[in-house]
């Protein structure tokens, strides 16, 4: 009687296993069709091109993934985008300053969806609102100088903080040179 | 916003008989010129209340410095007084005018003070010691807290007494400071004494100045993310915008009668001068040239505006006519000339110019004739605004590395530092009288 038991439980274990694991088989033959679909959902919603395969497979590793792409395009103007300095109660562009905004230009370009605001700024020396007026004339001037290398008009604001904000306090030429400047800060 | 209760009543006006002799006898037009040997006793206990030496001592210091930051006094030393000077006698028979004389006096200050629940009474007087006839005599009833108040109403009465035009002392002077970290709006005396907070932006408060009708001051803050000019009623502290056109809306000046308000606008891309209604509303652009015009300035008369621009190459002074709009210019020397302010009386345009990187103080009269330089030295001395009376000039001075509040006379002398340390306190600006 016991060693019967004992077989018939045996028995009894292995069913119960296969059984087992039937049911959980069962649900795997279901999901394949829940899952892609959702996946599907998803892809529309963002990015409809990214759907196709081909671009997985014959570029680079994120490429496949054009709002990924628009996103790096971002990120890169943010981090990129460089300051220009002035001369002295200046606010034409020295050619140094014109090389960084064809760079800057480039940056914009790339990133359609960016807005950018430019901050002009002055040295300490001169009167505060001389310098309010003289900061705006250096933000237009970039905003213009970008304007004519292709970024859109639309996409720049400009504001003047004139003495207010300055990178470097100290009362020295090459602290007013740091501070005689043009800024630029991606939007949100 | 307690402080600025008026707590100080001028209760009686004790002397009808206002004395012009004095201002005939010794004329004084500018400040400096001459001075009148003063005597001043201190204050002593009227009646049966307890002395308080603290008040006779408050009052003393104020009334000293207001005294001699106006130029007018030659102080008779207090070591060299008589007897009279420990008599209370405020009548012109109790006091021995001969004992004054000897010391060379020609004015003399006498006054008592009472304390009676809480409140403080302060009797003045001032007699010309050698006519021995009384100038004025003023009653006082405020506040234990009003002594200073009390101290610069009278030395601006003082002033009315012997020159015929009050002083300024008991105005109020409005100006930006960073104690707090942000560049905020405050308000103080002028010694420099009960600076209060006016704005709690946070932010870029900028350039105030003070309704000449109201009690309410504008200014330029970045608070909501442009530089905008904003109006606060100063007793309410209600506050709003009144001009928030894109670009800049700065440099705001009331118009002598209060009814418009010059500023710059570059809404258009580029700096001009422009009127506004109190409403906010343009009612006239007043500058039209490519280059930067900012920094206006009203003629007393309301008819013509100071400015600055470099249209010419480098920043100048240069005055617009408000209905023909014809563009004189009024500075030549110099590189950089700014900050002009129009005297109340006139006759004289104070400005600011650099030169090597160090701004200093000058006046010029309108037609461009007789630049002076008033300051001198090192620091940089910016924004020369006037005392509503035209004796005294408020500005700052960088002087030891951090900008403060000054004060100095009309003609460069006598400046002294008023705003206490650590604020970087700049953009004075001085009330009409209070």
């Amino acid at each position: 009687m016991p060693k019967l038991t004992i077989t018939r439980l045996l028995v009894m274990l292995c069913v119960l296993t296969l059984l087992a694991s039937g049911c959980a088989k069962k649900p795997v033959v279901e999901q394949p069709v829940a899952a892609p679909e959702s996946t599907q959902v998803e892809m529309t919603q963002q990015q409809p091109a990214a759907v196709t395969e081909q671009a997985v497979t014959d570029t680079a590793t994120n490429a496949y993934d054009a709002a990924a792409a628009a996103r790096a395009a971002e990120r890169a103007a943010s981090k990129g985008l460089a300051r220009i300095h002035f001369d002295f109660d200046q606010y034409i562009l020295t050619p140094a300053a014109k090389s960084i905004l064809v760079s800057n230009a480039g940056l914009l370009r790339a990133a359609p969806a960016v807005k950018v605001l430019i901050e002009g700024h002055c040295d300490e020396r001169g009167s505060d609102e001389y310098n309010l007026a003289l900061g705006e004339k250096r933000a237009l001037a970039a905003k213009n100088y970008l304007v004519s290398l292709g970024v859109a008009a639309d996409r720049m604001s400009v504001i003047s903080y004139g003495e207010e904000m300055p990178i470097d306090p100290a009362h020295t030429k090459e602290a007013w040179a740091k501070n005689r400047r043009a800024n630029f800060k991606v939007k949100r | 916003m307690k402080t600025f209760e008026i707590g100080v009543l001028l209760i009686i006006l004790l002397c009808l008989p206002f004395s012009v002799a004095f201002a005939a006898r010794i004329e004084i037009s500018a400040p400096g010129e001459q001075t009148i040997p003063l005597a001043m006793t201190r204050l002593l206990p009227m009646g049966v209340g307890a002395a308080q030496p603290a008040i006779a001592t408050e009052f003393q210091q104020v009334l000293l410095g207001d005294l001699d930051l106006s130029g007018l006094f030659d102080m008779v030393d207090p070591a060299a007084f008589l007897g009279d000077a420990d008599k209370l006698g405020l009548r012109r028979n109790d006091i021995d005018f001969n004992q004054w004389r000897m010391l060379g006096s020609e004015a003399l200050i006498k006054g008592g003070y009472r304390v009676t629940a809480g409140r403080v009474t302060i009797e003045l007087r001032l007699f010309d010691v050698i006519t021995q006839r009384l100038l004025t005599g003023r009653r006082y009833v405020g506040k234990l807290t009003d002594v200073r108040k009390i101290a610069h109403t009278f030395a601006d009465q003082i002033l009315k007494s012997l020159t015929g035009e009050k002083g300024p002392f008991a105005s109020k002077i409005a100006y930006i400071s960073k104690r707090t970290g942000y560049k905020e709006l405050y308000l103080m005396d002028v010694d420099g004494y009960h600076p209060i907070q006016m704005t709690n932006h946070r932010s870029i408060v900028l350039n105030p100045d003070f309704s000449p009708t109201r009690k309410e001051l504008i200014f330029t803050s970045y608070s909501k993310g442009n530089p905008d000019l904003f109006r606060k009623e100063i007793y309410t502290g209600r506050e709003s915008r009144l001009s928030l056109k894109p670009g800049l809306n700065i440099g705001g000046r009331y118009s002598p009668d209060g009814r418009e308000i010059a500023l710059t606008l570059s809404k258009d891309k580029n700096s001009e001068i422009y009127l506004l209604g109190t409403d906010g509303t343009i009612h006239r652009r007043l500058t039209n040239h490519y280059s930067i015009d900012v920094d206006p300035s009203w003629s007393p008369k309301g008819n013509k505006i100071a400015f600055v621009s470099d249209r010419r190459g480098n920043p100048n002074i240069f005055i617009v006519d408000i209905h023909s709009l014809d563009v004189t210019r009024l500075t030549f020397e110099g590189k950089y000339n700014a900050t002009p302010a129009w005297s109340p009386k006139g006759d004289k345009i104070a400005f600011s110019r650099m030169d090597n990187g160090v701004f200093n103080v000058f006046t010029i009269r309108e037609d461009g004739t007789d630049e002076r330089q008033l300051t001198f030295g090192k620091g940089s001395k910016e924004h020369p605004r006037w005392s509503p009376d035209g004796r005294f000039l408020i500005y700052s001075n960088d002087l030891g590395g951090e900008k403060s509040i000054w004060i100095m006379r009309a003609d460069g002398t006598g400046g002294r530092k008023i705003s206490a340390r650590g604020g970087n306190d700049s953009h004075p600006a001085w009330s009409d009288r209070w």
